[in-house]
């Protein structure tokens, strides 16, 4: 079995997004998406199970690949990465078509994402990339099972639903899905000496076009001039009060 | 502009979020029509006021990649150019799918659209709502997906006539052991109150105190994104950018320093009550009442007391 999971290296999430002309400013170095590290705790959980041979792919402005590395670090094999200027501002769509043919380029019977990136939560791409494919796409994955069979557990606007996992898709899995491993500091020095592929965008067939012009940002900032006030005691109070004048009690 | 809207059924009708894109299409004299997708039988989504089609599925079934096929029949057979669902689990996957299929990338997160001299204007909300970020889609074909919560939903009356039926047979994957949650309590979407959860409340089991202030007021639940990442709630809880938009009446933000993923996701609540130690937490800036308090603490006086 061969598994390609795909890892977005995002801006520190603890910091605000900025935009120059319409696209996130990408420092150089930038870190792994906390949403990937569920996709790549179930590729490796498969990999245990199956003896699976596992990717990771990637594509965007690579800098200093620190949040590749931070992939690596939990337990794939190796990295496929293609970063090309052309592809900044990519639509979900351009996107999607890298990373489906980086799938194809490492072989990949299972193609795992996240469901959405921290900075630009489109939450397309991995069904994009399964239509793509020609391959059935089970989306926001919330539990996987794993014995002979690998039973995956579907988050739906009304519960959940059980499907196979057949033996050529695309998964996205959802943040609390399952438990990312941490890597200890072995796993930190491994990483280095795994391969990190580069290819270009002559390497792959690319046709996906762009369609979305950027127009604006406009400050629609409503600051509001609410109360605020420090505890002494009577905060309480001051709650219960507002939410009877609020006709809420 | 001819458009076709991509409804769902819930709970034997239109969804809300089917409702407030029917409503925006409206009031911009859009040349509609409805596909609505759905398991039940003979729901009531049909009405004297718009063309509704209805995609019946086999629930045993991930069928959306056959819904999608028929779909982009629709949309060639009729020279469709603007299509468009509400961002849910099932509007995503099937507005991704068809995007592939008629190579034009959708803008996803939509909160308001126009129509400009034959262009599609769409706005996102970025930076927790600060700032809007307006885009024109130049492909002929212009996939939506709508933030639900962005309109005002159209009141109309439904009925189990004044629709077609088409039955989706697919030979997709099946699905075993379909699980409905019970809705206990009040539901985040509707409820008039809302009480959410974060980091502040250091543990999972302090969450029993916001579930007794809820249940005094009889409150809906919610999270965020950090506490159902650390599963301390389910994701259907969670309330943000990447889970739902509430607009109640009042929200009461627990120990939320107030990311901006969260502010998207609550930010247009009616009354804002935040309560944080951090005097500097962003959640204040768009509160309208602060206290700066332990939460832990002040939490239980609340319920206490009322």
């Amino acid at each position: 079995m061969k598994i390609a999971v795909c890892a977005k290296q995002i801006p520190d999430p603890a910091l605000d997004i900025t935009y120059s002309e319409g696209l996130v400013s990408r420092p150089d170095e930038q870190v792994l998406d906390d949403t990937d590290r569920y996709g790549i705790e179930v590729a490796l959980q498969l990999k245990e199970k199956f003896d699976a041979e596992v990717t990771v792919i990637s594509m965007g402005k690579m800098g200093t690949e620190k949040g590749i590395q931070q992939a690596l670090q939990m337990g794939p094999d190796k990295a496929l990465v293609l970063e090309d200027d052309s592809l900044s501002g990519s639509n979900s769509l351009m996107t999607a078509n890298v990373l489906s043919e980086l799938s194809k380029k490492v072989e990949a019977d299972i193609t795992i994402f996240g469901t959405e990136s921290t900075d630009g939560y489109s939450g397309v791409i991995p069904q994009q990339v399964s239509r793509m494919l020609g391959l059935p796409c089970i989306s926001y994955i919330k539990a996987v099972d794993i014995a002979d069979t690998v039973s995956l557990t579907r988050q739906t606007s009304t519960g959940s639903e059980k499907v196979q996992m057949p033996s050529n898709c695309v998964l996205s899995v959802t943040a609390g899905g399952v438990e990312p491993r941490y890597p200890n500091f072995k796993d930190i020095m491994a990483a280095k000496s795994k391969p990190v592929e580069k290819i270009s965008l002559s390497d792959i067939e690319f046709s996906a076009v762009q369609n979305i012009e950027f127009i604006d940002i406009k400050d629609v900032s409503t600051t509001k001039q609410g109360e605020k006030i420090v505890d002494e005691g009577e905060g309480f109070q001051v709650i219960i009060d507002k939410l009877k004048e609020l006709k809420a009690i | 502009m001819k458009t076709l809207i991509i409804g769902e059924v819930v709970e034997g009708k239109l969804s809300s979020g089917t409702l407030e894109i029917i409503a925006k299409s409206q009031e911009l004299g859009l040349e509609f029509e409805v596909a609505t997708v759905g398991t039940e039988e003979s729901p009531n989504i049909g009405s004297e006021s718009f063309k509704n089609t209805y995609l019946k599925c086999n629930e045993t079934q991930l069928s959306l990649g056959s819904v999608a096929n028929t779909l982009k029949t629709m949309v060639d057979e009729q020279s469709i150019s603007l299509i468009m669902a509400p961002s849910t689990y099932v509007g995503r996957d099937l507005i991704a799918f068809l995007s592939v299929d008629f190579s034009s990338s959708q803008v996803s997160n939509v909160i308001n659209f126009s129509i400009e001299e034959g262009n599609v204007i769409t706005s996102n909300s970025i930076n927790g709502g600060e700032s809007e970020y307006n885009s024109k889609i130049t492909s002929d074909k212009k996939f939506l997906l709508i933030r639900p919560k962005s309109f005002e939903e159209v009141q109309v009356e439904l009925s189990n006539t004044n629709y077609e039926t088409i039955e989706i047979n697919s030979e997709d994957p099946e699905v075993f052991d379909i699980f409905i949650e019970e809705k206990t309590g009040p539901q985040l979407e509707d409820s008039k109150i809302v009480v959410s959860a974060g980091r502040g409340m250091v543990d999972s089991s302090n969450l029993s105190l916001v579930e007794d202030l809820a249940s005094k007021l009889n409150a809906a639940i919610g999270g965020t994104r950090a506490i159902v990442d650390a599963g301390w709630m389910p994701y259907s809880q969670q309330v943000g950018q990447t889970g739902k938009t509430v607009k109640p009446d009042v929200y009461i933000a627990l120990g939320i320093s107030g990311a901006t993923q969260h502010q998207v996701g609550m930010k247009d609540s009616k009354y804002i009550i935040a309560i944080n130690k951090d005097e500097e937490a962003p959640i204040f800036q768009i509160s309208d009442l602060g206290i700066v308090a332990d939460t832990l603490s002040i939490v239980p006086k609340i319920t206490e007391n009322l």
